[in-house]
């Protein structure tokens, strides 16, 4: 300390600005941030949640249609295997893009989409057949709040799955580049995410809605 | 901290197979027993709930660590952190809605037919 500070500053030749080529940790960075990103996305779910709760009480369906007449608790599992199946096959997509295993992230990507395409499909075909019934979100305000939380979880599963394709496309194209990795990370986070989500969704509307 | 090729960068290298697959098995499991919990009406509501809550919330916890990889290591300590400061924020927006309006029932809609078989 005592010799750094006795040398004598020459104003015209010192060097202000620190100029050497540091690396950004580019993808601690990313993850990071689109952590951040996911758990403002976690707090529409939990906006969502809160409207559910406040309008699942019996008089929230105003006479109509009740949960207790219409949710499907092991349909609903069906569709928790596959999400699930969906999340490990994204889960061991990693693992090869770890062990640099291009055919084996292309594999799991395939996996994981077509697993998280069976739970869309069955989401769908649960709609289609609860608005046929004329059980529809403008009936009551239980319903509207129904339709909305779970539909959104579905709408979060339909952007995760084009992400795939894109990543699909990307992964064969340019192979493991930082820009490549760093967007299977990030999706890694969202689509591990959507599983969380789900638990929540699973339980606290599907199963609960029984007792309603 | 430069990782010239970008699979060696520890949010990379933090992929566990064996973890994954724990995950998989620990909440299809729970999601199952708290199915049937539901389906075979063999518990009261109160407990019920109980249970169920019980369910979510241990899958969850797995989820987060084994899946999500949320501890207190380096590469993960600042996602931890934030999310240790989001989840207060989940359960003032839950808790506090949902006590509000359970109020505001109580106080405004004593005579509705329906309100004494509230599960809440």
């Amino acid at each position: 300390m005592s010799s750094s500070t006795s040398k004598a500053i020459d104003p015209s030749s010192v060097e202000l600005w620190d100029h050497s080529h540091h690396h950004h940790d580019v993808l601690s960075t990313r993850t990071f941030g689109f952590w951040l990103y996911m758990l403002s996305d976690a707090m529409i779910f939990a906006l969502l949640f809160a409207a559910w709760g406040v309008l699942s009480y019996s008089h929230s369906f105003a006479g109509g249609p009740i949960p207790a007449d219409f949710v499907k608790p092991g349909y609903a599992f069906l569709q928790t295997l596959a999400l699930f199946g969906s999340v490990l096959a994204y889960g061991f997509t990693m693992v090869a893009l770890k062990n640099g295993n291009k055919a084996g992230v292309i594999s799991g990507l395939w996996g994981a989409l077509i697993l998280g395409a069976a739970f869309l499909a069955l989401d769908i075909n649960d709609v289609v057949h609860l608005l046929d019934a004329g059980i529809t979100p403008q009936r009551s305000g239980g319903l509207s709040a129904f339709f909305i939380l779970t539909q959104t979880h579905a709408l979060h599963i339909l952007f995760g799955l084009l992400w795939m394709l894109v990543m699909l496309v990307q992964v064969s194209r340019f192979g493991f580049t930082t820009e490549v990795v760093g967007r299977m990370l990030t999706l890694r986070l969202f689509w591990h995410f959507q599983a969380v989500i789900w638990v929540f969704v699973f339980v606290f509307v599907y199963l609960r809605g029984m007792l309603i | 901290m430069s990782h010239d090729n970008p699979l060696q960068h520890p949010e990379v290298q933090v992929a566990s197979g064996r973890g994954y697959l724990l995950t998989f098995l620990v909440s299809t499991l729970l999601m199952g027993v708290a199915l049937f919990l539901v389906t075979s009406h063999s518990v009261a509501p109160f407990g019920l709930m109980l249970a169920l809550s019980l369910c979510a919330g241990l899958a969850v916890i797995v989820q987060i660590y084994f899946l999500m990889h949320m501890d207190l290591s380096e590469a993960q300590i600042w996602n931890t952190f934030a999310l240790v400061l989001t989840i207060p924020l989940f359960i003032l927006a839950i808790g506090l809605t949902a006590w509000m309006f359970q109020e505001l029932y109580q106080r405004t809609m004593v005579m509705l037919p329906g309100m004494p078989g509230m599960l809440h």
